[in-house]
């Protein structure tokens, strides 16, 4: 027993060196890490994410990048992550945050321990060196219903859904969207700011019952990511397709089926292979010791010419212009 | 407890008081003996209120859509309502409805795309049971709280789902779980060309719903069930092998829940690991609006039925009166605690006397 003990620590403890060993002389030829957190590793929007980080370290053979997550949506578990990624001394993160709140601390030691910090999907995140957001929310607002108002001919009723009432980014959104519709008389917003809760079985109810209170409803723009599903399923299955227009942000791999019958016009979406990309390439920049200037190009599609202004805390802003609106002829292009 | 599901009828000669008394005697007397009546009445309250607010309300695609969102809550009410006429609790059966209707899911697409329907529907079923036996097996050895062992399970059902199933959603099912829920009963026209239709699967509602009149009402489990929920001491003097009716509520429960589960997926057209649970809560609620009392020992059928309805209406018709979205949560938590206290309380105030 005792031996077999000992047999055993001896090999953990040569294990334990020869990885050790291995490590050392690299981080003496001063390769820098760059590792990106995710919400959930293992959804199709994280895997399609993971894609432009693999891109990104094919693009810089000389560092070490790569992607992890947690396997659950549960922002202690993410917390646990990158308490770890710190620990083992990461040169870089890039984080996209389930709760930005509960990363501050963390992300503040990191900061204060010389460590790079990029996040995304995250403009309140005061411990930051530089926030990364695909587009900004009014602008996106805005060319959703413009995409609306023209597949409704410009008049008629419309009608919006957010996630939750709760959800900043939604109400930006159709807070934009109704802003843009004042430039067409003719649309007449009804009954707006349907909460989904992101359930496409609850949408779809939702979605029956203003069809039926308002036969006549042209139009409807939507937020979260299943609210195309369930108001599309309810347009397509009331022979509607076609005759309402559906426009709102959503994955093309999900929607395909609505968007060749016609129930879904056109879907909003950032790529988050571009974004995982552009947060890479700023922490790159951020590791050279180089600054991120307005107007800048990051050599990433979308992100030709960002916008750069002070972040929500000592950090950066950058905006990109990596707004993508698909529909039946173009969806093909962007299959995750 | 007082022993609830006994009959104790007041002697026909014991009401002669005054006629106001005997008024107010016979609504007690309703409350405690058929408080679905009460549901009944709330239910058509609120329809003619929403009919005088929105005359739109009153058309025949209404009931249809009603009557098609009620599917999935149905089923899952009726679980909880064996449930709690045994005196248990279970906030687990969505995550048993999640787990199952995906993991199924996920096995026809790989393994047997071409598998018919019923077989899809037999193996949800043999899911649910073995799930829900589990959580009665544990009730019943640890002697713990339903309500801790079903949010334990409830836990440990989605975060396996999760953690070692899947989180991708499946957006083309497979064969028949594809076509099934696109198969409707009735079909016709409205006014403005738009197609309304009764799916088929709707039929699943009654039928579980007969099943589980005639579980509770006609054999020799049902009434061990009610005792259990009334007594648990004197069920198991009387002779009643408690851990069987342990196992049997809790792998009803589980059943029902596994049908849900598919229903849900076929209707939907889409496999999502993260729906259903979340909406247990609601299930409940609508379980206790039909009569049943949460401490056990009664309830009924109809009841659960009309509790189901209540809410569904009370979900389906915001819109159609036109309350605000912001007002909407606000409305229907004052209505559910309003409806249910005043429940409670009429049936404590004209509990039958000990």
């Amino acid at each position: 027993m005792k031996i077999a003990n000992l047999m055993k620590t001896t090999a953990f403890a040569l294990a334990a060196m020869s990885v050790l060993g291995f490590a050392a002389p690299s981080s003496a030829q001063d390769t820098k890490s760059i590792t990106t957190v995710v919400k959930i590793s293992g959804i199709p929007w994280f895997d399609r994410m993971e894609t432009g980080v693999t891109k990104f370290a094919e693009q810089n053979p000389e560092m070490d990048i790569r992607q992890v997550g947690p396997a659950t949506a549960d922002s202690a578990q993410q917390l646990q992550i990158v308490n770890d990624l710190v620990a083992t001394g990461v040169d870089a993160l890039a984080v996209v945050p389930m709760d930005p709140d509960i990363l501050e601390g963390i992300l503040g030691r990191a900061m204060d321990r010389g460590t790079i910090v990029v996040t995304h999907e995250a403009d309140n995140q005061t411990n930051t060196h530089a926030d990364i957001e695909a587009f900004d929310n009014s602008d996106y607002g805005a060319a959703l219903n413009e995409r609306l108002a023209q597949c409704m001919g410009e008049k008629g009723k419309w009608t919006t859904f957010v996630g939750s009432l709760g959800s900043r980014t939604h109400m930006q959104w159709v807070g934009a969207g109704e802003e843009n519709a004042k430039k067409y008389p003719g649309m007449e917003l009804v009954d707006p700011n349907n909460e989904s809760f992101d359930d496409a079985n609850g949408t779809y109810e939702k979605a029956k019952e203003i069809l039926r209170k308002h036969p006549d409803i042209k139009g409807f723009q939507t937020s979260a990511g299943n609210d195309v599903l369930g108001v599309g399923r309810a347009i397509e299955e009331a022979g509607l397709a076609g005759k309402v227009c559906l426009v709102g942000t959503g994955l093309p791999n999900p929607s395909t089926a609505y968007l060749e019958s016609g129930a879904i016009t056109a879907i909003g979406f950032w790529d988050p292979q571009k974004a995982g990309m552009a947060m890479n390439a700023v922490a790159k920049l951020m590791l050279e010791g180089k600054e991120v200037t307005d107007g800048m190009d990051l050599g990433v599609e979308g992100y030709e010419s960002v916008t750069v202004t002070p972040g929500a805390g000592k950090g950066l802003l950058i905006v990109g212009n990596g707004m993508v609106l698909v529909d039946k002829e173009t969806y093909k292009d962007y299959l995750f | 407890m007082s022993s609830a599901g006994t009959s104790n009828k007041p002697a026909p000669g014991h009401v002669s008081a005054s006629g106001q008394l005997q008024q107010r005697r016979g609504l007690g007397d309703l409350i405690a003996k058929k408080p679905e009546m009460v549901t009944l009445g709330l239910l058509i309250a609120i329809c003619i209120a929403v009919a005088i607010a929105n005359p739109a309300f009153l058309q025949p695609s209404t009931l249809i859509d009603i009557g098609r969102a009620s599917v999935v809550t149905g089923l899952f009410a009726l679980g909880v309502f064996v449930i709690l006429a045994a005196g248990g609790i279970d906030v687990s059966f969505t995550a048993i409805a999640a787990l199952t209707m995906y993991s199924i899911t996920l096995l026809a697409i790989n393994h047997a795309p071409n598998m018919p329907i019923y077989v899809v529907f037999l193996i949800a079923v043999a899911g649910g049971i073995a799930l829900g036996v589990l959580n009665g097996f544990l009730v019943y050895t640890l002697r713990v709280p339903s309500l801790i062992v079903t949010i334990g399970t409830q836990y440990l059902f989605r975060g396996g789902l999760l953690a070692f199933v899947g989180t991708t959603w499946i957006m083309e099912l497979p064969g028949q779980m594809g076509t099934f829920g696109r198969i409707s009963l009735l079909e016709f026209e409205t006014a403005n060309g738009a197609t309304v239709s009764l799916p088929v699967y709707f039929l699943i509602l009654p039928a579980a719903a007969i099943l589980t009149w005639w579980i509770m009402r006609r054999t020799l489990m049902g009434r061990a069930i009610f005792s259990l929920g009334g007594s648990p001491d004197v069920t198991a003097r009387l002779g009643y092998n408690v851990k069987i009716v342990h196992l049997f509520v809790f792998g009803y429960a589980g059943a029902l829940a596994g049908l849900a589960g598919i229903v849900h997926v076929t209707a939907n057209r889409l496999a999502n690991p993260f729906d259903l649970v979340g909406t247990e809560i609601a299930v409940i609620a609508a379980v206790v609006l039909g009569g049943a009392r949460i401490t056990g020992g009664t309830g009924s059928v109809i009841g659960t039925m009309l509790g189901v309805l209540l809410v569904v209406v009370v979900d389906n018709v915001l819109v159609m009166v036109g309350i605000p979205s912001t007002w909407q949560r606000v409305f229907v938590g004052a209505f559910i605690l309003l409806a249910a206290a005043f429940f409670v309380t009429r049936q404590r105030k004209f509990k039958p006397a000990k």
